[in-house]
């Protein structure tokens, strides 16, 4: 347990270094709310958006979400560079257990992800309306497990690529893939439009539906905007994703760290 | 120098992967879903024409990253050791960022008239001349500032903040008469912006939109052109001498 501390300390260490990098994106995501989401509400088709008819309320549980997925990947950025850079046989090193430090960065990448994504929740509650003290708890314990499940599919994908340039062509696929395929941006409800009238695969229509960022918006969107409406399976998608991703990059960073 | 930076640009392929990979993704979903929830008749063609041109500024950014790798690896020197003069140099580098987007975007671009289905062949030719005048601009713009800054980090982050204002703040995405609508600061913002003016002769050129004059937006982005070219020329000239660049 000592050492999944270390590791955590170690990697929040590395984060605050790029304080003012942080700040930027934090910059980027608030201009994405404030100035795209209140110039789409006024070219909005009132009949597409279904009950919400505010698209900069409708946004900002997405883009809550959106910035818990872009903090939480960094840590794959750094270990593919430790991976690199051989740093990872000082890693090797340290007097820890392999699963101990595995289990670490994955930990340190999701606790990132929510330290990153506060404001952001914050300024959502601030415009959107507050939770009840039950909605929040369950609101930061599903968002928790997202981050834990996007760190894992982090440090997976970088184990798995030799370059950064690797890294991050596979990086820009998962991210277009998951942001665009899901309710992030829009209305499940349209997606499956599409996929009714032949215009979209199914098979990204199920992604969306099944996608962990639709499932982590909508959950927030029916805490605090009461649409969609609650359903057990958005925490249960969020849990399965967080399972398979946070055991995936467990076993794959043991063993690739080993054999490289 | 224009043939070296063309080189070097097409040797980051996963980069260029990555963008066109970029590009699809948000025609193929973002701009196909997107444009069910927009009142706007045609904006799936609108958004689509809005995409070649931010495609384009975020290619000529990147030369502004190719000075900073330079200075990191020592390739400077190496380049003030060559036997061309030193504004040769400057206006070369300009150039090149500027061509290599062009020639980056080019395929883009008929991508993008593909799906839009629909062209002005003379407003077209109009509107690609300022495209071109608008990447060189972009490209001086980005030599200007990463002389300036002399931080690869300081860089990455301020160009992240003006890309996402520069962005936001233009008829890239939406028609300017809805951008003040939502705020009239944001629509005066937008109507000096460099990249409302490019997208704006883009859509004329694709005729998806038309313009009352033309000329007014083609001024602009010359003056942007003229602007940032000349006055990138300039500093970087006055920074190379002497290790000041470092």
């Amino acid at each position: 347990m000592k050492g999944i501390i270390r590791i955590v300390e170690h990697d929040f260490r590395n984060f605050f270094r790029y304080k003012w990098w942080l700040v930027g994106l934090i910059s980027m995501n608030l201009a994405d709310l404030f100035i795209m989401a209140i110039v789409y509400n006024k070219m909005l088709n009132p009949n597409a958006m279904g009950p919400v008819k505010d698209y900069f309320k409708f946004f900002a549980p997405g883009l809550t979400v959106t910035g818990l997925f872009a903090s939480a990947f960094m840590i794959g950025r750094e270990v593919n560079m430790e991976r690199r850079r051989e740093i990872h046989h000082y890693m090797l090193s340290l007097p820890m257990t392999r699963l101990e430090l595995a289990i670490g960065r994955v930990l340190s990448g999701g606790l990132r992800g929510m330290v990153y994504m506060s404001p952001l929740l914050l300024t959502c509650f601030l415009f959107v309306g507050f939770p009840t003290v039950v909605q929040l708890l369950m609101i930061l314990t599903v968002l928790f497990f997202l981050a834990i499940g996007i760190s894992g599919l982090s440090i997976a994908i970088a184990v798995s690529t030799s370059s950064l340039e690797k890294f991050i062509t596979a990086r820009g696929l998962v991210y277009y893939t998951l942001f665009f395929c899901s309710s992030v941006f829009y209305p499940l409800s349209l997606i499956q439009d599409l996929g009714k009238e032949g215009k979209f695969p199914m098979v990204l229509v199920n992604l969306a539906e099944i996608n962990p960022l639709s499932n982590g918006s909508d959950m927030i969107r029916s805490f605090l905007l009461g649409t969609p409406s609650f359903s057990p399976n958005m925490i249960i998608s969020v849990l399965v994703f967080s399972t398979i991703f946070t055991l995936s990059a467990a076993f794959a960073y043991i063993q690739i760290i080993e054999r490289t | 120098m224009i043939e070296r930076d063309i080189r070097l640009f097409f040797q980051y392929k996963f980069l260029i992967i990555m963008r066109a990979i970029w590009f699809v993704s948000q025609i193929v979903l973002f701009g196909l879903i997107a444009s069910r929830m927009m009142s706007i008749p045609n904006y799936f063609q609108y958004y689509v024409a809005g995409l070649s041109v931010m495609t384009l500024y975020s290619a000529a950014i990147f030369i502004g990253f190719d000075i900073y790798e330079e200075a990191e690896h020592g390739v400077f020197e190496y380049l003030l050791s060559l036997p061309v003069s030193r504004r040769q140099l400057v206006v070369g580098r300009s150039i090149g960022g500027g061509l290599r987007s062009f020639i980056y975007v080019g395929p883009l671009i008929g991508v993008s008239l593909y799906v839009i289905g629909s062209i002005n062949p003379l407003n077209f030719l109009v509107s690609l001349f300022a495209l071109f005048l608008f990447s060189f601009g972009v490209s001086g713009m980005s030599i200007t500032i990463a002389v300036i800054i002399k931080s690869s980090d300081r860089f990455d982050i301020l160009m992240g903040i003006v890309d996402a204002l520069i962005v936001r703040l233009s008829t890239a995405m939406y028609p300017l008469a809805v951008v003040q609508a939502a705020n009239p600061l944001y629509g005066g913002l937008a109507s000096f912006n460099p990249l409302t003016y490019v997208s704006d002769l883009f859509r004329w050129g694709a005729a998806i939109t038309v313009l009352d004059n033309p000329l007014l937006p083609l001024l602009g982005v010359v003056a942007f052109f003229s602007l940032f070219t000349f006055a990138g020329i300039v500093i970087y000239e006055g920074h190379i001498e002497g290790g000041g660049w470092q």
